[in-house]
């Protein structure tokens, strides 16, 4: 059955032995054929079938696209104000180390200014004290002096008045004289 | 008992191309050639035979899935349900040729490529699957066919490469750089290398077609003469029913093999061209 099956298909292939013998022989109408036919296909394909299949796919690649970039944007952007974050936090922890600074020099000068008002005023005190003490010892022997020249004049005068002689008068000036080392 | 019919020429003739198409031994249409064309030095013959008819058949049978695909996928869409069925298999098919095959093998600017690359691969699988049919037969057992496919591989690397490297970096593809050499010795190296790398533009799209080619008429090649072994061997009294289904089984194997590398034929056809496409497009 199936010898004569294939001796029917042996017999129905003699009858077009125009045709190629075997798969080797090259036809080179069938290049043009073959790129007729490709290429309808090609452009068939292209203009009918592609976009309905793809649609879906290429929106949502356009929009992960459109995502990434916006993401990378977005990513740009938090990462140039961070920096300028942390460019203001240096300048405001700058400043405030300066203003720390300013003030520590400040309070460093005021307090020498202080201690120098302070040391100058008891430079002053002392001086003024000293200069007082001075004065009032000055005045201590000038009224000393004084006393004693009164002392002297009235003893003087006694003693003019007295006209006592000498030995008298040197007696009682001694006399006069120890009176006023113990009055003293 | 008839005598046997001669394998060898059964084979060739089954494999050929033929000026005829029908169901043997039911039907059969055939016709005569058209006379020759001379195209300058040039003589063709541009009858229709049944590989072109087969060609058409698979055209048109890509078409209508991928139109039908693509409406139902559109209907889908439109109605906000979820995909499934024939149109998303389609559609995974059609997303992995684009992506996986085309996008990831070219590279940046694969998009461009890919209508070509996934109507290639379409292409050649449904030529590739028409073998397999009964009654059918597979153009892309013909060399004329593979070789057609080849050459439009081969402008459109070459071209695309024109155009994306320009004159200067096109003729670099030629005469490369020779690294790690400078002055008369890189210039040596470079005009030396331009012959091979000529003979290699060519060689690539060659072995495409010498390829597809093979495969698909090996397969038939293998069928057929496992099939002889019914003619050879069937006449053995005892023994005629274990080597039919012996046969049978083999030629069964061979067929599901036959499947795997129709799928594989095309994958690899249009894998080497995406990566031919994107050597050229990327050799800086």
């Amino acid at each position: 059955m199936t010898s004569q099956l294939l001796y029917l298909i042996a017999a129905a292939q003699e009858e077009h032995a125009a045709g190629p013998a075997s798969p080797f022989e090259v036809n080179f109408g069938l290049f043009f054929w073959t790129w007729f036919v490709f290429v309808a296909l090609f452009f068939a394909l292209k203009w009918f079938a592609w976009p309905a299949i793809l649609r879906a796919t290429e929106e949502r690649e356009r929009k992960i696209k459109a995502q990434l970039e916006d993401a990378e944007r977005m990513n740009t952007e938090a990462r140039a104000a961070l920096e300028e974050h942390k460019k203001l936090l240096a300048g405001a922890k700058g400043e405030a180390h300066a203003i720390l600074n300013e003030a520590k020099a400040v309070a460093q000068k005021e307090r020498e200014a202080l201690l120098a008002r302070a040391r100058q005023e008891q430079d002053q005190v002392l001086e003024r004290a000293k200069r007082e003490i001075g004065a009032e010892r000055e005045r201590a022997v000038r009224e000393l002096r004084r006393e004693a020249v009164d002392l002297s004049l009235a003893a003087a005068s006694k003693l003019v008045e007295e006209r006592l002689d000498d030995d008298a008068n040197r007696r009682l000036v001694t006399e006069y004289l120890s009176t006023l080392g113990k009055g003293r | 008992m008839t005598q046997a019919p001669n394998i060898g020429e059964v084979v060739m003739h089954h494999t050929a191309d033929a000026y005829a198409i029908g169901i043997d031994p039911f039907f059969s249409i055939s016709w005569h050639r058209w006379p020759d064309v001379h195209l300058g030095p040039l003589t063709v013959n541009l009858t229709p035979t049944k590989h072109v008819i087969f060609l058409i058949i698979a055209a048109v049978l890509v078409f209508l899935t991928m139109w039908i695909a693509g409406r139902k996928l559109e209907r889908q869409r439109a109605g906000e349900r979820a995909p499934r069925g024939f149109a998303n298999a389609i559609e995974a098919m059609v997303l992995f040729v684009r992506d996986d095959i085309a996008i990831a093998n070219i590279g940046h600017g694969g998009e461009k490529f890919a209508p070509y690359i996934m109507a290639l691969f379409f292409f050649i699988l449904y030529s590739n699957l028409l073998g397999l049919v009964p009654h059918g037969s597979t153009p892309t057992g013909n060399v004329a066919v593979t070789g057609a496919l080849a050459i439009t591989a081969f402008l459109t690397i070459e071209i695309s490469g024109f155009r994306a490297l320009g004159p200067r970096g096109y003729l670099r593809t030629i005469f490369p750089r020779a690294p790690g050499l400078s002055g008369a010795g890189a210039l040596a190296m470079s005009i030396a290398m331009g012959p091979i790398e000529i003979l290699g533009k060519f060689v690539k799209p060659f072995a495409l077609a010498v390829r597809l080619f093979g495969n698909m008429t090996a397969g038939h090649f293998v069928i057929l003469s496992l099939f002889g072994l019914i003619f050879l061997f069937g006449h053995l009294e005892v023994w005629n029913w274990g080597i039919g289904f012996v046969t049978a089984g083999l030629v069964l194997g061979i067929m599901l093999l036959e499947l795997f590398v129709a799928f594989l034929q095309a994958y690899v056809f249009a894998l080497l061209t995406s990566v031919f496409i994107g050597l050229m497009q990327h050799e800086h």
